[in-house]
């Protein structure tokens, strides 16, 4: 045991695997919660609009999923202390943290323009490709905390 | 004056946590202030509290919270469905044995949950203080994995359950509207109901086989 690869190294690994995916799902959860009011509000005038509005549920979903890849790559690479040192703790941690809050960041945003997306597409169908083109936007963002997080993780 | 003054009142609650937090940030900072006048300040060591809070400490409150949580994110949703359904039901009685399936869904969320206490529960055993000292850096790690396995597990299905509950509401009053809509509107549901699997999937990678136990 030394400085440079304490006992407690795993600790900021595993807190990385779980912040990425708890997050991730936190941010999902919401997307899909909010997107899902909106669909079936609107769907009582216009049920046949309903597959179509499920492209904000869909994406929030692959929110949680950006959360799975991260977090399931973390853990493979876990191990105990002098084998994988502190260095690699903090690597984790960071890219645990990234993907997570980023999923939170996009899973509200498509959470709030799938809302009022599917409901404005209800009444002007017009409305429908600028709704796809927000919703792309917004999963970007959790988009950019998987690159970072799959940067910091194979650092390592 | 009505029954319920919005201004009366608002901001205690606030102000108190405000407080709360500022206390604590006070406290904490003062006392790492004081090792370093000391000249102690290699002792305000957090990586001593990481490591000398038991294994086991770690472990056990894994498992309490993988259980806890998981039935907190069940119960959520079950009553912000329930609700909806019961109300919904008043005018349209027939809603009410096809939205169980929400209700059923929530209750998956538990079912995850009790799944990953009990997988995470049968790593943890006795240990003799030999085994300690060979197998020390394992046992640390395996206590920080089954914490956080647990924790994972217990928030996604937090996120889970209520997300469930919230579309499974939704569901019941369009349902309630127009009775073909319920079948679609699940689609929804189930895709909340994913996030809590990959809550379990990850769970299982992290905590399984991390045994603090001498056999």
């Amino acid at each position: 045991m030394t400085d440079l690869a304490p006992a407690y190294s795993p600790f900021f690994g595993c807190m990385g695997a779980a912040s990425a995916i708890v997050f991730a799902s936190f941010g999902a959860a919401y997307g899909t919660a909010k997107s899902g009011i909106g669909i079936a509000s609107m769907a009582v005038m216009k049920p046949d609009l309903i597959m179509k509005s499920i492209i904000p549920v869909v994406m929030a979903g692959i929110l949680a999923i950006y959360g799975l890849v991260v977090a399931a790559l973390i853990a493979q690479g876990l191990d105990e202390a002098p084998t994988y040192d502190l260095y690699d703790g903090f690597c984790d941690f960071a890219a645990g943290l990234s993907v997570g809050f980023c999923g939170v960041a996009a899973g509200f945003a498509i959470g709030v323009v799938g809302d009022a997306g599917v409901r404005g597409t209800a009444q002007q169908p017009k409305l429908f490709v600028g709704m796809v083109l927000i919703l792309i936007f917004g999963e970007v963002l959790g988009l950019y905390g998987l690159i970072i997080a799959l940067i910091l993780n194979t650092a390592h | 004056m009505g029954m319920y003054d919005a201004s009366r009142g608002k901001g205690s609650y606030a102000y108190g946590c405000y407080a709360a937090y500022i206390v604590a940030l006070i406290v904490f900072i003062s006392v790492g202030l004081f090792y370093m006048f000391t000249g102690r300040g290699s002792e305000f060591d957090f990586g001593w509290v990481l490591e000398n809070i038991s294994s086991y400490t770690w472990a056990c409150m894994g498992v309490g919270i993988a259980i806890s949580f998981s039935v907190l994110g069940a119960a959520w949703g079950m009553f912000i469905t329930g609700a909806s359904i019961v109300g919904a039901g008043v005018k349209a009685p027939r809603i009410k044995t096809k939205n169980l399936v929400s209700v059923i869904f929530c209750e998956a969320v538990a079912i995850y949950g009790i799944i990953i206490a009990i997988i995470l529960v049968q790593n943890i055993d006795d240990t003799t203080p030999e085994d300690w000292i060979t197998n020390y850096n394992t046992y640390i790690f395996n206590g920080y994995a089954l914490f956080f396995a647990g924790l994972l597990t217990g928030m996604c299905n937090l996120a889970c359950g209520i997300c469930v509950g919230i579309v499974g509401s939704g569901a019941a009053l369009a349902d309630a509207q127009n009775g073909e809509l319920f079948v679609r509107i699940l689609v929804i549901e189930i895709f909340g109901s994913a996030i809590g699997l990959f809550g379990v999937i990850i769970a299982v990678l992290l905590g399984n086989n991390r045994k603090i136990s001498s056999s």
